[in-house]
């Protein structure tokens, strides 16, 4: 197909797209606008019910708490698919080398970038830890404090070097806390329900707004999503990071 | 709409068309970053700070970082 003729066929599908994108574009809300129902009923009855200013982890963990455990499995399935394609012998041990081009000169790593990482890395993981514990109160969570800790552990790597960050990140730890964390949530959802409530009621003590540990159930579904992500999120980069190393015989590749 | 978040998605924009007309991978995934950036700076504006900054780290850090090593992986596969 030319290239004329494709460009000719997109013109005639948008042509034919317009007047449905003009009528959906007419009935949103327009830009800006006040805060839709939804979201002033979660608003008003939020504080009251669940004693946390935090809405969206209202939402995430409490709410719709179910829609998160199918992203949380969600996250589990595609982690273990990508982890099961791509773990192998390549980079297991800690002294692999990076493989490079042949030619190309092998440099130290500057001094300048272990120095940004020293200074960066205790920072980001701590910065990462606060949101993870302060996910009731404000903006942020176990999701996004995970992302921040897991990337904030490959500072270690650009400062440290790959055997440091072995040793400092083993993988085990990381299969253990991204499966322990799943489970931590869904039994989150199934406790209740031992216990006599519906799935993921909020039974445990909501201890009073605006406090770090406020929002009973919301703490502990909130610390087990941060041990899923940052298994998770960890496992994913060390399994990316060792196709980088040298294939030492011929069948790991 | 205030002129910070016309400005941003002004940015959006430019960031998005950078992404697609770059046409050198390695320079695609540093402009995917700066795409990311510049999204979780337009979420910020937007009054959506847990959206700004899964988008941070998810869409700077974690995605380019996948992409690079793919790629490194790549041309090393391809040097025999």
């Amino acid at each position: 197909m030319s290239t004329r003729l494709r460009l000719a066929l997109f013109a005639v599908a948008q042509l034919c797209l317009l007047p449905a994108i003009w009528k959906i574009a007419r009935a949103l809300p327009p830009f800006g606008n006040p805060i839709e129902i939804y979201g002033r009923s979660i608003d008003t009855l939020g504080p009251p019910l669940r004693h946390i200013s935090n809405m969206v982890s209202a939402v995430n963990f409490d709410f719709r708490g179910l829609d998160t455990v199918g992203e949380e499995f969600m996250l589990l399935c595609a982690v273990t698919g990508a982890v099961t394609l791509l773990r192998g012998i390549r980079g297991e041990d800690r002294g692999a080398k990076a493989e490079r081009l042949p030619g190309r000169p092998l440099l130290d790593r500057a001094e300048s970038t272990i120095l940004v990482a020293r200074v960066f890395a205790p920072l980001i993981l701590l910065f990462g830890l606060y949101m993870v514990l302060h996910a009731t109160v404000t903006p942020g969570g176990g999701f996004q404090g995970g992302v921040i800790i897991a990337s904030g552990l490959l500072l270690v790597y650009l400062g440290e070097g790959y055997d440091a960050w072995r040793c400092l990140a083993p993988s085990r730890v990381f299969d253990a806390m991204e499966g322990g964390g799943s489970l931590l949530f869904l039994l989150c959802g199934l406790g209740p329900m031992a216990a006599g409530g519906v799935f993921m009621e909020n039974l445990l003590p909501l201890g009073s707004i605006k406090d770090v540990f406020s929002g009973g159930l919301i703490v502990i579904e909130n610390a087990s999503v941060a041990i899923a992500v940052i298994g998770g999120f960890a496992m994913l980069f060390l399994e990316f990071m060792e196709e980088t190393r040298a294939a030492e015989t011929e069948n790991e590749r | 709409m205030t002129w910070l978040v016309a400005l941003l998605l002004l940015l959006a924009a430019a960031a998005g068309s950078g992404v697609v007309l770059s046409r050198d991978p390695r320079r695609q995934i540093f402009a995917i970053a700066a795409n990311g950036l510049v999204l979780s700076a337009l979420f910020f504006a937007l009054e959506a700070p847990d959206v700004a900054l899964s988008e941070l780290a998810v869409g700077t850090a974690a995605t380019p970082l996948m992409f690079l090593v793919i790629l490194a992986a790549i041309r090393m596969d391809r040097k025999g």
